[in-house]
């Protein structure tokens, strides 16, 4: 009896050692997408000339990931160049891009029509193409306007360096802490301060599976915020104390002129 | 190396941008303009915003001008009397400049009109007073070749200018006008300078030379003072109304264009009348050449901010 029960407590602890291996085997697998970005506040003062950001996280090693950063989606006028009388290029007219995002950022594992087909992309709002699809362009009238200015768009915010597209910049890592992926983002001074909001999906047999996120705050602070807050609240003072400063450094320089014994 | 400007919400490397102060000052000091058409688009082209590089560069031009202004009055080329009369013209005209560019644009097709009145203006301006200034220096070439000495510029006298009410000795300057010619010529430059959004400094120069017929230094130095007063004007508005004057920017601009303007006045001395205007001239065509270029080249990007010339 006492040999019978030690064989069936043997035989559970041996179960229970087998089922402990195959849970661990299989973690990798179910290991839940997290997403951090290093630093999440991003102060502007007058030295700021962008920021070196390092989104980190941990995912299944067998998913496809793809890092979106992104803005609030706002509705932003700009003037377009059209020819006139057949011979000048001049700003004719205004655009409004509705519904765009500030800033658009994107990295991912490997090329994106390899991850996802195109009716997900679009559904997640991933990629250029699925902007193109977003973002609804208006002339001054309120009118649809022509597709082409789209591909103008873009290529205005790219010289802006606030809209970016890097396929297979995403770096995995297979370690002691699971498997963990890592991608370095340049971020752009262009951007105006603001909350940004970084998303991270992890994608299996081209359906989005798991996703995570988390938000950057660029945000103006000391005299840079002060001044930015005076130009507004402050205008008429603003407006005295620049004319005040440049006629002070102008006589003042030259009143050095003439101390320093000048030409004349 | 970089600098963050508050209004402008872009960086920038501060050195470059007192290049380009020093560059536009040293010009300022040199010929009496304020370099507004040179420095808006150099400023565009370092990343700044086209309404607010317009904006800061008036603010920065009151440095470079009460710098400018400061030294040439030492000189004794400022002629205070017609500077205040070209300058109550140029006020009245940019008031009346501003509802005449309200009107064209609600009329619509404004654009084109500026841009052309604009390229007509300084082509036409920068060509006359390039060939004038080449002829003047040939014939002092072939008087002192000769060895004859050279003549002096005639004044016009009589004529419907010398029969108007008025009449007014202008010292400084050594010329007699009818008060009402500085006042209407000042309200002209006020009118097209205030369509073509630009301070107007290379208009008024050669409307000084030649229909004030002003000698070339005392013409610096009261364009420099006149200059001062609008940009002061225009600074406060401009960041009264639209907030667009970045004061971080003004400040780099200026360290180096107070700087700039002070050489230029000393350079300034060195030159004869004849060269300062043929060098003036040829840097007002090589802006018209520009601007043409623009005009009839396709832009890169089809899409721009608003403002800007």
């Amino acid at each position: 009896m006492k040999r019978a029960i030690m064989n069936s407590t043997r035989f559970f602890m041996s179960m229970a050692l087998v089922l402990f291996g195959l849970a661990t085997v299989s973690v990798p697998a179910a290991q839940a997408l997290t997403c951090s970005v290093t630093p999440d506040n991003i102060p502007i003062t007058f030295t700021y000339h962008g920021a070196q950001l390092a989104i980190t996280g941990q995912s299944a090693s067998t998913d496809d990931l793809i890092v979106t950063i992104t803005s609030e989606p706002v509705d932003t006028a700009l003037r377009n160049y059209e020819k006139v009388g057949g011979l000048v290029w001049m700003k004719k007219g205004s655009l409004e891009f509705k519904d765009a995002p500030r800033v658009y950022l994107l990295s991912s594992t490997a090329d994106l029509s390899r991850i996802l087909d195109a009716a997900e992309l679009n559904q997640n709002l991933l990629g250029f193409e699925a902007l193109r699809g977003h973002i609804r362009i208006e002339d001054g009238k309120g009118n649809p306007a022509d597709g082409k200015w789209f591909d103008e768009y873009l290529k205005f915010k790219k010289e802006e360096n606030v809209y970016d597209m890097r396929e297979g910049a995403i770096v995995r890592q297979h370690g002691e802490n699971g498997n963990t992926y890592t991608v370095d983002v340049a971020w752009p001074y262009q951007a105006p301060p603001g909350i940004y909001t970084v998303n991270v999906v992890a994608v299996r047999n081209g359906k989005v599976v798991e996703r995570a996120s988390a938000n950057i705050e660029v945000k103006s602070t000391g005299m840079v915020a002060a001044l930015s807050k005076m130009a507004v609240d402050q205008a008429g003072l603003y407006g005295i104390m620049a004319v005040i400063v440049a006629l002070l450094a102008g006589l003042g320089v030259g009143a050095i002129f003439k101390k320093g014994g000048g030409s004349h | 190396m970089y600098m963050y400007l508050p209004i402008a919400l872009t960086s920038v490397n501060y050195l470059v941008v007192m290049g380009l102060g020093l560059a536009v000052g040293l010009l300022s000091g040199l010929f009496g303009v304020g370099g507004g058409f040179l420095m808006t688009p150099l400023l565009m082209m370092v990343g700044i915003p086209p309404t607010i590089a317009a904006a800061t560069d008036a603010n920065q031009i009151v440095a470079a001008s009460a710098s400018g202004t400061i030294s040439h009055w030492r000189l004794g080329n400022v002629d205070f009397k017609m500077g205040l009369y070209l300058l109550i013209g140029g006020f009245a005209g940019g008031a009346g400049g501003v509802q005449v560019i309200k009107l064209l644009r609600a009329t619509g097709g404004a654009d084109f009109l500026i841009k052309m009145t604009y390229v007509v203006m300084l082509g036409g301006v920068g060509s006359f007073m390039f060939v004038e200034s080449l002829n003047a220096m040939r014939k002092t070439k072939k008087a002192s070749a000769t060895s004859a000495p050279a003549a002096a510029p005639k004044e016009k006298k009589g004529g419907f200018f010398a029969a108007l009410p008025m009449q007014t000795y202008f010292e400084k300057s050594g010329v007699t006008h009818s008060a009402l010619v500085p006042l209407f010529l000042g309200t002209f430059v006020g009118v097209l300078a205030a369509i073509m959004g630009v301070g107007g400094g290379f208009l008024m120069v050669p409307v000084m030379i030649y229909m004030l017929r002003m000698p070339m230094h005392v013409v610096v130095g009261t364009s420099l003072f006149q200059i001062l007063f609008t940009c002061i004007e225009v600074t406060y508005l401009q960041a009264y109304s639209n907030h667009t004057v970045d004061f971080i920017l003004a400040i780099i601009l200026l360290v180096g264009s107070v700087f700039g303007a002070q050489i230029g006045t000393v350079l300034g001395r060195k030159l004869h009348g004849d060269q300062l205007k043929i060098l003036l001239s040829i840097i007002v065509l090589a802006v018209t050449v520009k601007i043409v270029l623009e005009l009839v080249m396709e832009p890169s990007i089809l899409l721009s901010y608003a403002g800007g010339h």
